[in-house]
């Protein structure tokens, strides 16, 4: 199938981008930026159009098996990535983002494309949104997790007083809280809708909100870590150490969940 | 004629010397005529700082143009030259070009980086502009100069991090604020160096400025030259609830910030960092106050680590700027040798175009001129190559003199 082609192509880029995201850490290079950004824009572009085409190929969208809709959320976080790198003029964001972005890929790419749909009895309009909204949410919580490393990061440097290569390359502390408290303000509605609307269709269904599917069980943990952490962050003033840590905990269990999806069988497919 | 550099740096010669021989205006000025006229230069720029008296030129003999020079530059200060040349190198031709680059670029500075150089060399060119000592070949190395001394300020950090503890403490605060205009900053003692970290933060947008001193008539004076406010010794915790940068610098013998004082206030901020930039000794702020969260506290000492980590990444810097000013050096000298035979090749051209003219009105016109053109352009394709070729290869003039004087194609510019 012509769509896997630029899956793969898709893959290949980012991975260099990865890379060449992960020199310039190191090495502060003009170039390697612009290639970097130049790999980027390339592996989205091919994976924008694989995804159409898995869209033609298939006559739906290519949200009906977990490694299509982790595909999907890769893709928003690679635009995601390329807009805050530019707004919050942090240039390094792509070492940290991007190979959490890798990883899910292949995450993604070791299973058949096709994959085990989801319930057939999830149908309709009602399960792209359910999706679509989880996974814009998901997507943003990879930069909410990405901004709270690199604020431990500089915040640590800065505690230490030794300046090395994060000092120099990271933003300063104030950007990068302000960069997390967005991307989880941006990411929990969309997960909230989506888990909302997943778990009103499953009480219909199934009679159940959590019918026995880990993935949806380990989706209500992470919700309520993210839940207590924006609540603490716009009432009690949380912010800095305390929030980055809740982020990073929050997002260990969104990768739990997306683990429990692909490894224990579930309404999800596996 | 050839391009060339002499006179002594800071590695070359003791202070002692080199403040000698920096000269004022005027006296440059005097030189540079003098030197046009006797020292067999076609053309001149004198480069004079504390750290570099430098001839750059255009002569037969580089050896003799230094020594006029060098002469003039002693002679106005009552030196002996043969003390002086010692301390003297000199680079000729494409060392020349690489030199100049380099000290544009402020590769070749006491402090790497530093950003005055390029002013003054700038200064030094104008100068000799207006002496009329500068022609086409310093004309454009120095043009070319100012270009790649752009280029690296640009494409590299070599000047980017700070390398003085004021500075220093101005950039840690952009790494802990995002900006620093509207931020409050509050001034404990009245001393020289708090003032000079105060005036950088200012000058980087940061409003408003509060000054607390023990003596309350110099903190009264100290807010009028900062444009600030004074606040009274002994409301300091007030102060500190709404100050972002607090710079310490008193006298005092205990800690003027104590630990209480700032976890008091920590509570009413929400969040907001606050940087203490200590640079008091003994010290002014309690060393517990750092273990408090959302407070960075700097001493002297860490300024100077952080200094001395920005050298060392300007260092690094400096190689890749290296690489970039070899680079340009490569292409000012094809640039240079193009512009040799480009003359050559246009007179040339003119001259065959005139004779095909006029052949073909008088015995050709049937063969019509579009042949005609054709077989010119043939004949000549070979020659032109050639003189490219040999003059890239560094022996374009005596080509370009062989082909003036086979075409008849009168002198060269």
């Amino acid at each position: 199938m012509i769509s896997s082609t630029f899956f793969t192509l898709a893959v290949i880029g980012y991975v260099c981008a990865t890379g060449l995201a992960l020199a310039y850490l190191v090495q502060r290079h003009d170039l390697i930026h612009r290639l970097g950004s130049v790999a980027t824009l390339g592996g989205w572009v091919c994976h924008s159009l694989a995804l159409v085409i898995r869209g033609v190929e298939m006559g739906r969208p290519p949200l009906a098996s977990l490694p299509e809709a982790v595909s999907v959320a890769v893709w928003v976080v690679v635009l995601l990535e390329m807009w805050a790198e530019r707004h919050y003029g942090v240039r390094v964001l792509g070492a940290f983002v991007l190979p959490v972005a890798v990883m899910l890929s292949m995450s993604a790419v070791g299973r058949p494309l096709e994959g085990p749909d989801i319930d057939r009895a999830l149908s309709g309009a009602w399960l792209w949104v359910h999706i679509g909204l989880a996974l814009i949410g998901i997507a943003a919580f990879v930069l909410n997790f990405a901004g709270a490393v690199m604020y431990l990061l500089q915040e640590r440097a800065l505690k230490a007083k030794r300046p090395g290569t994060f000092y120099y390359r990271l933003p300063s502390l104030e950007t990068l809280d302000r960069l997390t408290y967005r991307t989880l303000a941006l990411g929990f509605p969309f997960l909230t809708t989506g888990l909302l609307l997943g778990a009103l269709w499953a009480r219909r269904v199934w009679g159940s909100i959590f019918a026995f599917d880990p993935l949806a069980l380990f989706s209500f943990v992470a919700w309520a870590i993210y839940a207590a952490t924006l609540a603490g962050r716009a009432a009690a003033g949380w912010h800095g150490r305390r929030a980055a840590y809740f982020a990073i905990i929050g997002f260990a269990a969104l990768v739990l969940t997306l683990g429990a999806g692909f490894l224990l069988p579930g309404r999800h497919g596996s | 004629m050839g391009l060339f550099v002499a006179g002594m740096n800071h590695r070359t010669a003791a202070v002692a010397v080199r403040e000698q021989l920096a000269l004022e205006e005027d006296k440059l000025r005097e030189i540079l005529r003098e030197v046009l006229v006797e020292g067999g230069m076609a053309e001149a720029v004198i480069v004079s700082t504390c750290n570099r008296v430098e001839v750059y030129g255009v002569a037969e003999v580089p050896g003799e143009a230094r020594a006029t020079v060098f002469r003039h530059l002693c002679h106005q200060r009552g030196l002996d030259p043969a003390a002086v040349d010692a301390c003297l190198y000199t680079h000729v031709d494409r060392d020349a070009v690489s030199h100049t680059f380099r000290v544009a670029a402020s590769l070749d500075s006491m402090m790497i980086g530093e950003p005055q150089i390029l002013g003054q060399v700038k200064d030094a060119f104008a100068l000799a502009q207006a002496c009329e000592a500068v022609g086409p070949a310093l004309h454009s190395l120095f043009t070319h100069a100012f270009a790649v001394a752009k280029k690296v300020r640009t494409e590299t950090d070599v000047g980017r991090y700070a390398v003085s503890v004021s500075f220093a403490a101005v950039e840690l605060a952009k790494k802990i604020f995002d900006g620093l205009s509207g931020r409050t900053v509050l001034l404990v003692g009245a001393g020289k160096m708090g003032e000079l970290a105060a005036r950088h933060l200012v000058e980087q947008g940061a409003f408003p400025i509060y000054v607390a001193n023990r003596t309350w008539s110099r903190a009264l004076e100290m807010a009028r030259a900062l444009s600030g406010t004074a606040v009274p010794f002994d409301e300091l915790t007030t102060a500190l609830a709404s100050a972002d940068i607090v710079i310490t610098s008193t006298g005092a013998h205990e800690p003027v910030i104590r630990r209480d004082m700032v976890a008091e206030v920590l509570h009413g901020r929400r969040g907001r960092p606050l940087f203490f930039i200590d640079i008091a000794v003994p010290r002014n702020v309690e060393e517990s106050v750092e273990t408090l969260e959302d407070v960075y506290c700097y001493d002297i000492d860490d300024l100077k680590q952080v200094v001395d980590a920005n050298l060392r990444e300007r260092r690094r810097e400096a190689q890749r700027a290296e690489t970039l000013v070899e680079r340009e050096v490569g292409k000012f000298l094809a640039r240079l040798a193009d512009a040799d035979v480009i003359p050559t090749i246009v007179s040339l051209r003119e001259r065959l175009e005139s004779i095909r003219l006029g052949e073909v009105k008088k015995t050709m016109a049937r063969l019509g001129d579009a042949l005609s053109s054709a077989i010119v352009n043939k004949i000549l394709h070979t020659p032109i190559t050639k003189l490219r070729e040999s003059s890239r290869a560094g022996h374009g003039r005596s080509w370009t003199e062989l082909v003036h004087e086979l075409f008849g194609l009168g002198r060269q510019g």
